[in-house]
């Protein structure tokens, strides 16, 4: 047996883990390196056994106990303790994301939605019979800015005057 | 270690849980009890409590040096035991799986408090802040002077396996003090077993050249 192979086996060999087999036993006894290295390591296990940890206290089963209830108590996670991960946040924020740039870059945007509806609102328009109520509200809807100024036209006339007796 | 004969004593719980199985002289493994934890056998899980919480507050007290926060993080590992129990699967031996909770925990800890974590004080007059205990000066079998070397040398010992390079400190640790043997070791740090064995023999080289003042 090589000696770095006895080496290996020193931590079990000197903590009493591991006894020393005949095969062990004969190469200690021939090579005094790996004896008197065996034999201080038992020294340092042995020392390293005066670090004793103590006992757990009175109070450990009891706090354990009390623990354990708050966790039982605790409310089921449901499907929504699913959104509050950070990966799948990101994963939701990424999709969001993509879902977006997709809908501006297949169907032209809001403003080009916004442009339909008017579309369809003047087509409407177009389809209501003239004379009737809703034609007319139509026809102030799309005049409204004519309209407003009414008070305006008044005023020329008024200069009109102005001119035609100075 | 993982063979245990559930003879702990046991709390009342309805028929059907673990102390029937005790009445019948059943034996388990380690991993069976847990899949018994698994189907909501609370009085399996009391007994895992009871076989290993002194391992595990020692592991835990020498890897924190601190007696409340080794029986903090002790409890923190049977929580995550207890909470991890629906997605626990047999196929890895249950003291790997403990163990290597506890580590993950030892070690997290370690590096969260180590700016707080104040160097080994010797003092004859204060009481030991990490376990409370006093040098028993008045102890006739000993003198001041003895008492004085004693501590010193615990401290030491404290003082050089905490100096270890993290991995070597814990596989020493479990070596050691929790009597576990390479290949477990070597399971729950992840290593193949020829380097656990590597690692551990270079710890211990360097216990033995830094302690010789003291053997």
């Amino acid at each position: 047996m090589r000696c770095d192979k006895i080496r290996e086996m020193m931590p079990d060999l000197a903590s009493g883990l591991m006894g020393a087999s005949p095969e062990i036993g004969g190469h200690l006894a021939a090579c005094g390196a790996c004896a008197g290295k065996l034999e201080e390591f038992r020294r340092t296990m042995e020392l390293l056994e005066e670090w004793q940890a103590p006992e757990p206290s009175p109070y450990f089963d009891v706090r354990l106990q009390a623990r354990l209830r708050e966790e039982i108590a605790k409310p089921q996670a449901g499907w929504l303790a699913w959104f509050r991960r950070p990966v799948l946040a990101a994963a939701l924020t990424v999709l969001m994301a993509v879902g977006v740039g997709l809908f501006f870059t297949r169907s032209g945007g809001i403003y080009k939605s916004g442009d339909d509806e008017i579309a369809v609102v003047e087509s409407q328009a177009q389809s209501a019979e003239p004379g009737t109520a809703v034609s007319d509200l139509q026809a102030l809807e799309k005049n409204h800015d004519l309209y407003s100024d009414f008070d305006l036209l008044d005023d020329l006339e008024v200069q009109h005057d102005v001119v035609a007796n100075p | 270690m993982d063979r245990g004969v559930l003879m702990a004593s046991l709390g009342p719980r309805p028929a059907g849980g673990m102390q029937s199985a005790m009445a019948g002289g059943e034996s388990y493994t380690d991993a069976e009890v847990m899949l018994r934890v698994k189907a909501g056998d609370q009085s399996a899980f009391d007994f895992l409590v009871q076989k290993y919480r002194r391992p595990l507050v020692s592991f835990m007290y020498r890897m924190a040096r601190n007696t409340a926060a080794a029986e903090d993080l002790a409890q923190e590992v049977f929580l995550r035991v207890y909470r991890s129990r629906q997605t626990y699967e047999a196929s890895a031996k249950f003291t790997t799986w403990l163990y290597r909770i506890a580590t993950n925990l030892a070690v997290n800890h370690a590096r969260d408090t180590r700016k707080e974590r104040p160097e080994v004080m010797v003092s004859l007059d204060e009481p030991d802040e990490e376990t409370g205990t006093t040098m028993d000066v008045a102890d006739h079998t000993i003198t001041a002077e003895e008492g004085l070397v004693r501590r010193e040398r615990l401290a030491a010992i404290r003082g050089k396996v905490e100096a270890l390079p993290e991995r070597q400190k814990l596989a020493v640790i479990m070596h050691k003090y929790q009597q576990m043997e390479y290949k477990q070791i070597a399971e729950v740090l992840k290593l193949s077993e020829s380097a656990t064995k590597s690692l551990l023999f270079r710890a211990y080289e360097t216990l033995r050249e830094q302690l010789k003042e003291f053997v």
